[in-house]
């Protein structure tokens, strides 16, 4: 479909959009900015971006987190294999932000700045040098199919790869300016370049909380209050509580656990 | 092509069409053919108070009203995305009539600049 081009396209692409605004400003810019990428499908909504994904087998996906007839997550769990790199379209204000940064998938915020492609398509480019396989929404599909979400694992990008970490297995983590220390039950530590902000939000609530400006805990390692102001996690360490996050501290750890 | 406008930009419109008039005119177009379509719908879940078809309207045509640059419009359908379940009845009524207001006046400015220039 890129008519503009004297390069050969050599990456194939689809578009999945129950926006027809989005799919054609996201095709123009594609054909406009990169004659490598050659569109090869456009769908409406999920059913159809099924049928086409099947038949043509592109290598990159842009799609819809939320469309008519499905999520774009639902459409990815019917296909038999996730052969492509997927890239998905979102609003800053939806929901689903948090389980993209949760599990360090890809996406892009409506409507669609050029930089922002670029990088995408740059990250891309480096990825499928290595492998499809790492690509992290393996994981984040596992992830959705699991209801227990201390099951969960953390995908986050470090320097030289992806970091996973099971939701069960983080004891607590520690912010230290723009890097937080996540303390694991193994007794082992990992640092990402993250601030203890950027996790609490992507974290969820009902597990982690910030008892502290420098500490983030998870529920399922908390064990008891040890006196007005610390707490005691299973590894028998002591984190201090502040002054103003005690009530909303006891508040939450009176809350049920989930299962 | 010069388009003196009040209600809109097409500085983002003029960037993706690079001069191409046909071009410009799809996302015009386009413009004028689903944004009084959302607009109805929003004004029918306004009726019926339906509060979460509400903020799905604004969700769903937020990207384009943003592109098209439609003035003092991002911090109302904002307040709608974020409010929706708490804000009270009357506040939000008023909220979206004054959206409703503003995307009629970007219609109409659209449908002026369709028939002097594109038709």
């Amino acid at each position: 479909m890129n008519k503009d081009s004297n390069i050969p396209a050599h990456i194939t692409c689809a578009i999945i959009d129950d926006d027809p605004f989005i799919s054609d400003l996201l095709m123009d810019k594609l054909t406009q900015h990169f004659p490598e990428i050659q569109v090869i499908a456009v769908a409406k909504n999920g059913h159809e971006g099924i049928e086409k994904l099947m038949k043509l087998r592109p290598k990159v996906v842009f799609l819809d987190v939320e469309m008519n007839d499905m999520t774009g997550f639902e459409m990815l769990l019917q296909l038999p294999e996730i052969y492509f790199k997927t890239i998905f379209i979102t609003s800053y204000r939806h929901y689903a932000i948090k389980a993209i940064r949760f599990n360090a998938l890809d996406y892009l915020l409506k409507p669609i700045d050029l930089e922002e492609l670029k990088n995408a398509i740059s990250r891309f480019k480096k990825q499928d040098m290595q492998s499809s396989l790492a690509d992290p929404i393996h994981q984040a599909l596992v992830n959705f199919s699991t209801l227990d979400v201390k099951e969960h694992v953390l995908t986050l990008n470090i320097h030289d790869g992806q970091l996973k970490i099971a939701i069960k297995d983080i004891l607590h983590i520690q912010g230290d300016r723009n890097y937080s220390q996540i303390h694991l039950a193994n007794k082992k530590k990992e640092v990402v370049s993250k601030t203890l902000s950027d996790l609490a939000t992507i974290l969820d609530g009902h597990y982690f909380f910030r008892c502290h400006k420098s500490y983030l805990v998870n529920r399922y390692h908390v064990q008891a209050l040890v006196n007005n102001f610390s707490l005691m996690l299973s590894s028998g360490i002591t984190l201090p509580i502040s002054r103003r996050q005690k009530q909303p501290f006891l508040d939450w750890f009176s809350e049920k656990m989930l299962p | 092509m010069d388009f003196s406008t009040s209600y809109i930009d097409l500085s983002n419109v003029r960037t993706i069409s690079r001069g191409d008039s046909q071009r410009m005119e799809k996302y015009i177009r386009q413009f004028y053919e689903l944004i009084p379509e959302r607009l109805e719908l929003l004004k029918k879940a306004l009726l019926e108070e339906d509060r979460v078809q509400i903020r799905q309207i604004a969700h769903k045509m937020a990207p384009q009203l943003q592109f098209f640059g439609v003035r003092e419009i991002s911090n109302p359908i904002k307040r709608l995305e974020l409010e929706y379940i708490s804000m009270p009845k009357e506040e939000l009524h008023e909220l979206v009539l004054r959206i409703i207001a503003k995307l009629e006046d970007a219609i109409a400015e659209v449908s002026t600049i369709l028939k002097h220039h594109f038709e």
